[in-house]
Protein backbone atom coordinates (compact mmCIF):
# COMPACT_ATOMS: atom_id res chain seq x y z
CA UNK A 1 0.00 0.00 0.00
CA UNK A 2 1.08 3.16 -0.91
CA UNK A 3 2.07 5.73 1.42
CA UNK A 4 -0.51 8.96 2.04
CA UNK A 5 0.58 12.11 0.44
CA UNK A 6 1.96 13.86 3.38
CA UNK A 7 0.06 17.07 4.79
CA UNK A 8 -0.44 18.67 8.29
CA UNK A 9 -3.50 16.55 8.67
CA UNK A 10 -1.71 13.57 8.02
CA UNK A 11 -2.14 12.81 12.15
CA UNK A 12 -5.79 13.56 12.48
CA UNK A 13 -8.17 10.47 13.58
CA UNK A 14 -10.03 10.04 11.25
CA UNK A 15 -12.56 7.99 13.21
CA UNK A 16 -12.69 8.51 16.53
CA UNK A 17 -15.25 6.44 17.64
CA UNK A 18 -13.78 2.94 16.38
CA UNK A 19 -10.13 3.97 17.94
CA UNK A 20 -11.69 4.62 21.43
CA UNK A 21 -13.44 1.66 21.46
CA UNK A 22 -10.05 -0.42 20.00
CA UNK A 23 -7.97 1.43 23.08
CA UNK A 24 -10.64 0.61 25.35
CA UNK A 25 -11.08 -2.92 25.23
CA UNK A 26 -7.80 -3.71 25.15
CA UNK A 27 -7.16 -1.75 28.18
CA UNK A 28 -9.68 -3.58 29.67
CA UNK A 29 -8.90 -6.91 28.26
CA UNK A 30 -4.67 -5.91 29.42
CA UNK A 31 -5.96 -5.04 32.65
CA UNK A 32 -8.56 -8.08 33.63
CA UNK A 33 -7.17 -10.60 31.44
CA UNK A 34 -3.53 -10.00 30.88
CA UNK A 35 -2.67 -8.77 34.34
CA UNK A 36 -5.68 -10.22 36.27
CA UNK A 37 -6.60 -7.14 38.46
CA UNK A 38 -9.48 -6.10 39.90
CA UNK A 39 -8.85 -2.35 38.50
CA UNK A 40 -6.61 0.49 37.79
CA UNK A 41 -4.72 3.05 39.87
CA UNK A 42 -3.32 5.78 37.80
CA UNK A 43 -0.52 8.98 38.71
CA UNK A 44 -2.88 12.39 37.87
CA UNK A 45 -0.74 15.24 37.13
CA UNK A 46 -3.10 17.47 36.14
CA UNK A 47 -1.57 17.35 32.85
CA UNK A 48 -2.81 16.17 28.79
CA UNK A 49 -1.06 12.55 28.95
CA UNK A 50 -2.67 11.15 32.76
CA UNK A 51 -6.33 13.13 31.96
CA UNK A 52 -6.57 11.25 28.59
CA UNK A 53 -5.35 8.04 29.96
CA UNK A 54 -7.74 8.64 32.80
CA UNK A 55 -10.59 8.97 30.96
CA UNK A 56 -10.04 6.07 28.42
CA UNK A 57 -9.62 3.98 31.18
CA UNK A 58 -12.49 5.16 33.34
CA UNK A 59 -14.62 4.70 30.01
CA UNK A 60 -12.87 0.61 29.61
CA UNK A 61 -13.74 -0.43 33.15
CA UNK A 62 -16.13 1.66 35.03
CA UNK A 63 -14.64 4.84 37.36
CA UNK A 64 -15.68 2.72 40.37
CA UNK A 65 -12.68 -0.26 39.53
CA UNK A 66 -10.48 3.13 39.49
CA UNK A 67 -8.21 5.23 41.94
CA UNK A 68 -6.32 8.27 41.01
CA UNK A 69 -3.40 9.44 42.80
CA UNK A 70 -2.63 12.89 43.57
CA UNK A 71 1.27 13.10 44.49
CA UNK A 72 2.29 17.67 44.96
CA UNK A 73 5.40 18.17 46.38
CA UNK A 74 7.04 21.14 47.29
CA UNK A 75 7.91 22.60 43.72
CA UNK A 76 4.13 21.29 41.91
CA UNK A 77 2.23 23.86 40.62
CA UNK A 78 -0.55 24.31 42.83
CA UNK A 79 -2.86 24.50 39.54
CA UNK A 80 -1.84 20.91 39.05
CA UNK A 81 -4.22 19.45 42.42
CA UNK A 82 -7.39 21.81 41.10
CA UNK A 83 -7.03 20.33 37.38
CA UNK A 84 -6.53 17.18 38.15
CA UNK A 85 -9.67 17.32 40.73
CA UNK A 86 -11.96 18.55 38.46
CA UNK A 87 -11.07 16.07 35.84
CA UNK A 88 -11.55 12.99 38.25
CA UNK A 89 -14.93 14.63 39.46
CA UNK A 90 -16.36 14.86 35.90
CA UNK A 91 -15.20 11.45 35.16
CA UNK A 92 -16.74 10.22 38.82
CA UNK A 93 -13.03 8.55 39.63
CA UNK A 94 -12.03 8.59 43.28
CA UNK A 95 -9.34 10.71 43.99
CA UNK A 96 -6.74 11.26 46.90
CA UNK A 97 -3.84 13.13 47.64
CA UNK A 98 -0.15 12.03 48.92
CA UNK A 99 2.17 14.72 49.69
CA UNK A 100 5.61 13.53 48.24
CA UNK A 101 7.67 16.35 49.91
CA UNK A 102 8.86 14.75 52.93
CA UNK A 103 9.38 11.39 51.03
CA UNK A 104 12.12 13.43 48.76
CA UNK A 105 13.34 15.31 52.09
CA UNK A 106 13.86 11.86 53.38
CA UNK A 107 15.87 10.70 49.75
CA UNK A 108 18.03 14.24 49.80
CA UNK A 109 16.30 14.90 46.78
CA UNK A 110 16.29 18.87 47.45
CA UNK A 111 19.43 19.06 49.20
CA UNK A 112 21.47 16.98 46.94
CA UNK A 113 19.79 18.96 43.83
CA UNK A 114 20.89 22.11 45.64
CA UNK A 115 24.04 21.87 46.39
CA UNK A 116 24.65 21.14 42.58
CA UNK A 117 23.14 24.39 41.37
CA UNK A 118 24.77 26.35 44.06
CA UNK A 119 28.54 24.75 42.91
CA UNK A 120 27.41 26.28 39.34
CA UNK A 121 25.53 29.67 40.52
CA UNK A 122 27.04 30.10 44.33
CA UNK A 123 24.39 33.19 45.53
CA UNK A 124 21.04 30.28 44.70
CA UNK A 125 19.41 30.24 48.00
CA UNK A 126 15.98 27.77 47.38
CA UNK A 127 14.70 29.91 49.96
CA UNK A 128 14.61 33.01 47.63
CA UNK A 129 15.04 31.68 43.96
CA UNK A 130 14.16 29.12 41.69
CA UNK A 131 15.95 27.28 39.59
CA UNK A 132 15.36 24.81 36.38
CA UNK A 133 17.27 23.55 33.52
CA UNK A 134 16.45 22.47 30.17
CA UNK A 135 18.73 21.96 27.05
CA UNK A 136 20.37 25.01 24.83
CA UNK A 137 20.62 24.18 21.31
CA UNK A 138 23.03 25.92 19.51
CA UNK A 139 21.19 26.56 16.07
CA UNK A 140 17.77 24.50 15.28
CA UNK A 141 19.66 21.45 13.60
CA UNK A 142 22.89 22.25 14.52
CA UNK A 143 25.27 18.71 14.39
CA UNK A 144 26.54 19.76 18.01
CA UNK A 145 24.25 18.00 20.74
CA UNK A 146 22.46 19.89 22.84
CA UNK A 147 24.04 20.59 26.36
CA UNK A 148 21.94 21.41 29.42
CA UNK A 149 21.53 24.98 30.77
CA UNK A 150 20.76 25.70 34.13
CA UNK A 151 18.34 28.73 34.82
CA UNK A 152 18.51 30.34 38.48
CA UNK A 153 15.27 33.07 38.39
CA UNK A 154 16.92 35.59 41.28
CA UNK A 155 14.68 37.27 43.73
CA UNK A 156 14.25 40.09 41.19
CA UNK A 157 12.91 37.85 38.58
CA UNK A 158 16.19 38.41 36.32
CA UNK A 159 17.78 35.24 35.54
CA UNK A 160 21.50 33.92 35.60
CA UNK A 161 21.89 31.19 33.04
CA UNK A 162 24.81 28.95 32.76
CA UNK A 163 25.46 25.85 31.15
CA UNK A 164 26.04 22.92 33.54
CA UNK A 165 29.38 20.80 33.72
CA UNK A 166 28.20 17.21 33.55
CA UNK A 167 28.38 16.01 37.59
CA UNK A 168 25.98 18.92 38.20
CA UNK A 169 24.06 18.32 35.36
CA UNK A 170 23.85 14.50 36.43
CA UNK A 171 23.63 15.33 39.99
CA UNK A 172 20.44 17.57 39.54
CA UNK A 173 18.97 15.09 36.95
CA UNK A 174 19.35 11.87 39.25
CA UNK A 175 18.47 14.07 42.10
CA UNK A 176 15.25 15.46 40.61
CA UNK A 177 14.18 11.78 39.32
CA UNK A 178 13.27 10.79 42.70
CA UNK A 179 10.12 12.55 42.76
CA UNK A 180 9.01 10.44 39.34
CA UNK A 181 10.00 7.42 41.11
CA UNK A 182 8.89 8.17 44.13
CA UNK A 183 5.33 9.01 43.12
CA UNK A 184 5.76 5.50 40.78
CA UNK A 185 6.50 3.91 44.14
CA UNK A 186 3.37 4.75 45.32
CA UNK A 187 1.19 4.15 42.87
CA UNK A 188 2.42 1.11 43.16
CA UNK A 189 1.93 0.71 46.89
CA UNK A 190 -2.10 1.60 45.89
CA UNK A 191 -2.19 -0.59 43.22
CA UNK A 192 -1.21 -3.93 45.48
CA UNK A 193 -3.45 -2.56 48.17
CA UNK A 194 -6.30 -3.07 46.08
CA UNK A 195 -5.08 -5.64 43.47
CA UNK A 196 -5.10 -3.15 40.46
CA UNK A 197 -3.25 -2.86 37.46
CA UNK A 198 -0.79 0.73 37.06
CA UNK A 199 -1.45 2.75 34.18
CA UNK A 200 1.43 4.42 32.77
CA UNK A 201 1.10 7.66 31.10
CA UNK A 202 3.78 8.69 28.17
CA UNK A 203 3.11 9.26 25.15
CA UNK A 204 4.33 7.99 21.84
CA UNK A 205 7.11 11.11 21.65
CA UNK A 206 8.13 10.60 25.31
CA UNK A 207 8.48 6.59 24.59
CA UNK A 208 10.82 7.28 21.26
CA UNK A 209 12.76 9.92 22.51
CA UNK A 210 13.11 8.90 25.79
CA UNK A 211 10.95 11.73 27.99
CA UNK A 212 10.65 9.55 30.86
CA UNK A 213 12.58 8.42 34.06
CA UNK A 214 13.18 4.73 34.08
CA UNK A 215 11.31 2.64 36.87
CA UNK A 216 9.36 6.41 37.42
CA UNK A 217 7.20 8.10 34.76
CA UNK A 218 8.27 5.09 32.56
CA UNK A 219 6.94 2.32 35.06
CA UNK A 220 3.47 1.39 34.93
CA UNK A 221 1.44 -2.10 33.74
CA UNK A 222 0.03 -0.66 30.42
CA UNK A 223 0.46 2.39 28.23
CA UNK A 224 -2.75 2.81 26.65
CA UNK A 225 -1.23 6.24 24.57
CA UNK A 226 2.10 5.00 24.17
CA UNK A 227 1.71 5.01 20.15
CA UNK A 228 -0.36 8.14 20.10
CA UNK A 229 1.04 11.06 18.93
CA UNK A 230 0.52 14.17 21.23
CA UNK A 231 -1.80 15.77 18.78
CA UNK A 232 -3.82 13.18 18.78
CA UNK A 233 -4.11 12.55 22.31
CA UNK A 234 -5.44 16.47 22.25
CA UNK A 235 -8.41 15.28 19.85
CA UNK A 236 -8.96 12.41 21.81
CA UNK A 237 -9.32 15.02 25.26
CA UNK A 238 -11.63 17.09 23.24
CA UNK A 239 -13.72 14.09 22.44
CA UNK A 240 -13.85 12.42 25.38
CA UNK A 241 -14.51 15.88 27.45
CA UNK A 242 -11.42 15.96 28.86
CA UNK A 243 -11.63 20.01 31.32
CA UNK A 244 -10.74 22.54 28.59
CA UNK A 245 -8.46 24.03 31.57
CA UNK A 246 -5.68 21.08 31.21
CA UNK A 247 -6.13 21.29 27.48
CA UNK A 248 -5.56 24.82 26.84
CA UNK A 249 -2.69 24.13 29.54
CA UNK A 250 1.12 24.55 28.15
CA UNK A 251 1.99 21.39 28.60
CA UNK A 252 5.41 21.86 31.54
CA UNK A 253 7.70 19.42 33.45
CA UNK A 254 6.21 20.57 36.90
CA UNK A 255 9.42 19.39 38.42
CA UNK A 256 11.38 22.03 38.87
CA UNK A 257 10.73 25.38 41.07
CA UNK A 258 10.82 27.75 38.30
CA UNK A 259 8.26 26.92 35.46
CA UNK A 260 9.41 25.07 32.26
CA UNK A 261 7.74 24.05 29.49
CA UNK A 262 8.36 20.71 28.04
CA UNK A 263 9.62 22.42 24.88
CA UNK A 264 12.10 24.40 27.00
CA UNK A 265 13.06 21.17 28.82
CA UNK A 266 13.47 18.26 25.99
CA UNK A 267 11.90 19.41 23.04
CA UNK A 268 12.83 21.79 20.04
CA UNK A 269 9.85 22.21 18.53
CA UNK A 270 5.67 23.18 19.86
CA UNK A 271 4.18 19.02 20.16
CA UNK A 272 2.24 19.77 16.32
CA UNK A 273 5.25 20.58 14.75
CA UNK A 274 7.44 17.65 17.01
CA UNK A 275 4.51 15.25 15.92
CA UNK A 276 4.93 16.19 12.05
CA UNK A 277 8.43 15.91 11.73
CA UNK A 278 8.31 12.62 13.77
CA UNK A 279 5.38 10.99 12.08
CA UNK A 280 7.69 11.68 8.36
CA UNK A 281 10.35 10.38 9.72
CA UNK A 282 9.66 7.65 10.99
CA UNK A 283 7.19 6.35 8.05
CA UNK A 284 10.37 7.71 5.83
CA UNK A 285 8.82 10.60 3.78
CA UNK A 286 11.79 12.30 1.50
CA UNK A 287 13.10 15.43 2.91
CA UNK A 288 11.56 17.36 -0.40
CA UNK A 289 8.17 15.97 0.08
CA UNK A 290 7.96 17.18 3.17
CA UNK A 291 9.81 20.54 3.11
CA UNK A 292 7.02 22.41 1.17
CA UNK A 293 4.35 21.17 4.04
CA UNK A 294 6.47 22.12 7.15
CA UNK A 295 7.98 25.55 5.61
CA UNK A 296 11.27 24.18 6.31
CA UNK A 297 14.76 23.69 3.51
CA UNK A 298 14.82 19.79 2.88
CA UNK A 299 18.38 20.26 4.40
CA UNK A 300 16.78 20.95 7.79
CA UNK A 301 14.13 18.19 7.40
CA UNK A 302 17.14 16.20 7.07
CA UNK A 303 18.97 17.36 10.17
CA UNK A 304 16.12 16.90 12.38
CA UNK A 305 15.74 12.95 10.95
CA UNK A 306 19.20 12.40 11.97
CA UNK A 307 18.81 14.30 15.51
CA UNK A 308 15.43 11.74 15.88
CA UNK A 309 17.96 9.00 14.59
CA UNK A 310 21.04 9.51 17.68
CA UNK A 311 17.96 10.53 20.31
CA UNK A 312 16.58 7.36 19.52
CA UNK A 313 19.93 5.84 19.87
CA UNK A 314 21.01 7.42 22.73
CA UNK A 315 17.97 6.96 24.84
CA UNK A 316 17.48 2.99 23.58
CA UNK A 317 19.23 2.20 27.56
CA UNK A 318 15.62 3.63 28.92
CA UNK A 319 13.28 1.20 26.47
CA UNK A 320 15.55 -1.29 27.59
CA UNK A 321 14.05 -3.71 30.54
CA UNK A 322 16.31 -5.67 32.41
CA UNK A 323 18.73 -7.84 30.21
CA UNK A 324 17.80 -11.28 31.14
CA UNK A 325 18.96 -13.89 28.49
CA UNK A 326 22.54 -15.21 30.74
CA UNK A 327 21.33 -18.75 29.54
CA UNK A 328 24.87 -20.80 29.59
CA UNK A 329 23.89 -24.04 30.76
CA UNK B 1 50.14 19.77 18.65
CA UNK B 2 50.87 16.59 17.78
CA UNK B 3 51.44 15.46 21.60
CA UNK B 4 47.96 17.26 22.25
CA UNK B 5 45.99 15.85 19.39
CA UNK B 6 47.64 12.71 21.03
CA UNK B 7 46.16 12.92 24.12
CA UNK B 8 42.92 14.04 22.58
CA UNK B 9 42.67 10.73 20.33
CA UNK B 10 43.02 8.63 23.93
CA UNK B 11 40.53 10.91 25.78
CA UNK B 12 38.02 9.85 22.42
CA UNK B 13 39.22 6.17 22.92
CA UNK B 14 38.77 6.31 26.08
CA UNK B 15 35.73 8.19 26.57
CA UNK B 16 33.20 6.82 23.55
CA UNK B 17 30.65 3.60 23.36
CA UNK B 18 31.72 3.26 19.46
CA UNK B 19 34.60 1.24 18.18
CA UNK B 20 37.55 3.80 16.79
CA UNK B 21 39.32 1.81 14.86
CA UNK B 22 38.77 4.18 11.89
CA UNK B 23 38.78 7.21 14.06
CA UNK B 24 40.91 9.94 12.23
CA UNK B 25 41.86 13.23 12.95
CA UNK B 26 39.61 14.75 10.67
CA UNK B 27 36.41 12.39 11.57
CA UNK B 28 33.25 14.52 12.00
CA UNK B 29 32.78 13.01 15.75
CA UNK B 30 29.67 13.89 16.36
CA UNK B 31 28.12 13.48 12.68
CA UNK B 32 29.17 10.13 13.47
CA UNK B 33 27.88 9.58 16.44
CA UNK B 34 31.32 8.92 18.81
CA UNK B 35 29.32 11.33 21.22
CA UNK B 36 26.11 12.17 22.39
CA UNK B 37 25.04 14.91 24.54
CA UNK B 38 26.19 13.66 27.89
CA UNK B 39 29.71 12.77 25.87
CA UNK B 40 30.02 16.58 24.81
CA UNK B 41 29.35 17.74 28.38
CA UNK B 42 32.14 15.35 29.57
CA UNK B 43 34.64 16.38 26.34
CA UNK B 44 34.44 20.40 27.60
CA UNK B 45 34.96 19.14 31.37
CA UNK B 46 37.87 17.59 29.98
CA UNK B 47 39.03 20.17 27.69
CA UNK B 48 38.49 23.14 30.59
CA UNK B 49 40.57 20.95 32.84
CA UNK B 50 43.20 19.53 31.23
CA UNK B 51 44.30 22.68 29.15
CA UNK B 52 42.98 25.05 31.02
CA UNK B 53 40.53 26.92 28.97
CA UNK B 54 37.10 28.41 29.53
CA UNK B 55 34.47 27.66 26.62
CA UNK B 56 32.00 30.19 26.61
CA UNK B 57 28.61 29.65 24.85
CA UNK B 58 29.69 31.50 22.01
CA UNK B 59 32.32 29.10 21.73
CA UNK B 60 29.73 25.92 21.06
CA UNK B 61 29.77 25.93 17.28
CA UNK B 62 30.62 23.12 14.89
CA UNK B 63 33.97 24.74 13.89
CA UNK B 64 35.14 24.17 17.02
CA UNK B 65 34.03 20.55 17.80
CA UNK B 66 33.20 19.10 14.49
CA UNK B 67 36.58 16.76 14.87
CA UNK B 68 39.80 16.13 16.83
CA UNK B 69 41.79 18.62 14.35
CA UNK B 70 39.24 21.27 15.31
CA UNK B 71 39.50 20.63 18.54
CA UNK B 72 43.21 20.49 18.46
CA UNK B 73 42.94 24.67 17.02
CA UNK B 74 39.75 25.74 19.10
CA UNK B 75 42.28 24.74 21.96
CA UNK B 76 45.29 26.47 21.05
CA UNK B 77 43.56 29.66 19.80
CA UNK B 78 42.21 29.45 23.95
CA UNK B 79 45.40 28.67 25.55
CA UNK B 80 48.18 29.88 22.72
CA UNK B 81 51.05 28.35 25.47
CA UNK B 82 50.16 24.80 24.40
CA UNK B 83 52.32 25.00 21.17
Amino acid sequence: MSKPKFSRDILKIQDMETLIDQLCTRIREDITVRHKRYGAVIGLSGGIDSSVCMALTARAIGPEKMLGVMMPEKDSSPDSEELARELAAKFGVRVIKEVITGALDGFGCYARRDQAVKDVVPEYDPSTHKMKIGIKHEGKGSKLPPLFHLTVVNPDGSETVKRLPSLQMRTIIAASNFKQRSRMSLVYYHAEQLHYAVIGTPNKHEVAQGFFVKFGDGGGDLFPIGNLYKTQVYQIAEYLGVPKGIIDRTPTTDTYSAEQTQEEFFYEFPHDIMDLLWYAYENDYDPAEVSPVMGMSAEEIERNYRNFERRSETTEYLRTPPINDYIFI
Amino acid sequence: MDELKKELFAYVKENTFKETDSLKSDTKIFIEGVFDSMGFALLLDFLETKFQIQAEDSDLVEENFESIDAIADFIVRKNPELV
